[in-house]
């Protein structure tokens, strides 16, 4: 196994627009580590996310993930990869557990397996009495969990997390804390992009700062706390992002043609 | 290989599962082409004594357009679903699976086929119901069909294309109009012989005729009829040729 399970190098994404959302970033992620890669709003974390898991193309740079090449095997790494993205994208015509059941198929996991790990991750987030509702019932806190479980029906190895507690209440936020410390525990490596400087200092083993698309530093909590003579993650987030209100998330999403059609 | 054919099944049985849910939704293309039916073949019925009109009740003349109006009007919902799968961000799931892109498309293309198998089966017992006969019997029958969903396909690619290019959902759902124009101007209410000259050109070239003349030859006539080969010759290269314009813009929907 390799010593990085992520390895990103020179990576840069410019949109057709000419906005540069990622400038020449590069940075590892070691197996079984919770990594945090925080920001203000538009410093390109989203985006970066989403080349990692090939969602956007890049414009250059190398994306490597457990050692495979993702130009060169995107279907292996799919694999061994989960996302829970920042939009909780979920079936609202099916419930939760045909859309594990369907997610388990797509992942070719034996009947069993599916069924295992659809009772485990439905006990998991703590959802088994509302299985077989239709997921348009579901509240924004039963849909962040839902989705989590859905990200981890075939065990991924890497799991991908775009601001998944982003609207939670706190215990609901507490919940998903209590299962990313589990995971990670068990071996998973986690990606995890926030803006939420105490659930950084709370999950991460090692963070990396973005602003303006580019990293302005990283290491571990003690490490930047160290570096930056400061006393809080958000004093460290403040000296190296300045007061960027994240005017910029305008321009980057108007390039995203997702985001177009959300809007 | 293997697991291609079952990510399509999968993602079919998925899609099919949407047809009925919200069962409600089905009553429209149901209806709508039963009440056409019935309003045109009593209200038009004397059309039948003019002449130059072929031999058969008028009834029997718009039966095959009710048929196929069924599966028309149904054939724009998985561009619809397509949509909501985009705007919501699920559709970026299935993207990140190991699959092949390919089934995703192929899912709402099964779906397609399945609603108009259902629809048109229930607009045909309701029709045969009423004492209209196929004279191509059961082969026929299942001619009828084969255009139909090769057609459905076709014109559902038109809502999935609009779907992948603008990612908006209510773009897609006033596609729906488009149906109007390309149902009118062709022989589904009258024979092109009778039409106006302007009319009749704008027939000429409307694929909808070939198909609609199609399935009405096959209702109405022999298997000798040459509009039967012409309709699968046009539902085939609709098919073939919106099909292509799809993936083409599922791969410019991904960079």
């Amino acid at each position: 196994m390799p010593d990085n399970i992520i390895e990103v190098r020179n990576l840069k994404k410019t949109y057709p627009g000419g906005t540069e959302a990622v400038r020449d970033v590069t940075f590892d992620v070691r197996a079984g580590e919770f990594f945090g890669f925080l920001g203000p709003n538009g410093a390109g974390k989203t985006t970066t996310i989403n080349m990692l898991v090939n969602l956007v193309k890049r414009t250059s740079g190398d994306i490597t993930i457990d050692g495979l090449k993702l130009e060169e095997q995107p279907r292996e790494i799919y694999r061994r990869i989960g996302f829970a993205m920042q939009e909780v994208g979920l079936d609202e015509t099916a419930t939760a557990r045909e859309m594990l059941e369907l997610h388990g198929r797509l992942y070719h996991l034996p009947k069993a397996r599916i069924d295992s790990q659809i009772d485990k991750l439905l006990k998991l987030v703590e959802l088994e009495k509302v299985a077989d509702r239709f997921t348009q019932t579901y509240s924004g806190g039963m849909r962040r969990r839902f989705d989590l479980a859905l990200s981890l029906i075939h065990e991924p190895k890497i799991l991908f997390l775009d601001e998944p507690t982003q609207g939670l209440d706190p215990h609901a936020r507490q919940l998903i804390w209590n299962h990313l410390r589990d995971l990670n525990r068990d071996g998973m490596a986690i990606f995890l992009t926030t803006h939420f400087m105490e659930e950084a200092e709370a999950l991460c083993n090692r963070i990396a700062i973005m602003d303006k698309g580019e990293i302005v530093t990283e290491g571990t909590l003690e490490e930047l706390l160290e570096k930056h003579s400061a006393k809080s993650l958000e004093e460290v987030f403040l000296s190296t992002t300045g007061s960027n209100l994240g005017d910029e998330e305008v321009n980057l999403n108007a390039s995203d043609p997702y985001a177009r059609a959300r809007s | 290989m293997a697991t291609f054919f079952s990510d399509w099944y999968y993602l079919s049985i998925r899609s099919i599962k949407q047809i009925w849910r919200p069962l409600l939704a089905l009553i429209p293309s149901l209806f709508i082409p039963l009440f056409f039916f019935v309003v045109n073949s009593t209200s038009l019925s004397a059309f039948s004594k003019v002449p130059g009109f072929p031999k058969v009740s008028y009834r029997d003349f718009i039966a095959p357009v009710a048929l196929f109006t069924a599966v028309f009007f149904s054939s724009g919902n998985a561009g619809i679903e397509l949509a909501q799968d985009i705007s919501n961000g699920y559709f970026k799931k299935l993207l990140i699976m190991p699959i092949s892109r390919l089934t995703i498309i192929l899912g709402r293309l099964t779906e397609v086929a399945v609603q108009a198998v259902m629809q048109g089966s229930i607009v045909l017992i309701l029709l045969l119901a009423t004492g209209v006969r196929i004279n191509t019997g059961i082969l026929g029958l299942l001619a009828i069909f084969a255009m139909l969903i090769l057609f459905a396909m076709a014109w559902s690619c038109l809502s999935m294309i609009t779907a992948l290019r603008t990612q908006n959902v209510r773009l897609v759902q006033s596609m729906f109009v488009i149906v109007f124009p390309f149902l009118y101007l062709t022989t589904s209410q009258a024979p092109m012989n009778l039409l106006p000259p302007a009319f009749r050109l704008f027939a000429t070239y409307n694929p909808v005729t070939y198909v609609i003349e199609g399935v009405r030859a096959l209702v109405l006539n022999s298997w000798s009829a040459p509009a039967i080969w012409q309709g699968f010759l046009v539902a085939s290269v609709l098919f073939v040729i919106m099909v292509s314009f799809t993936l083409s813009s599922f791969n410019r929907t991904l960079k």
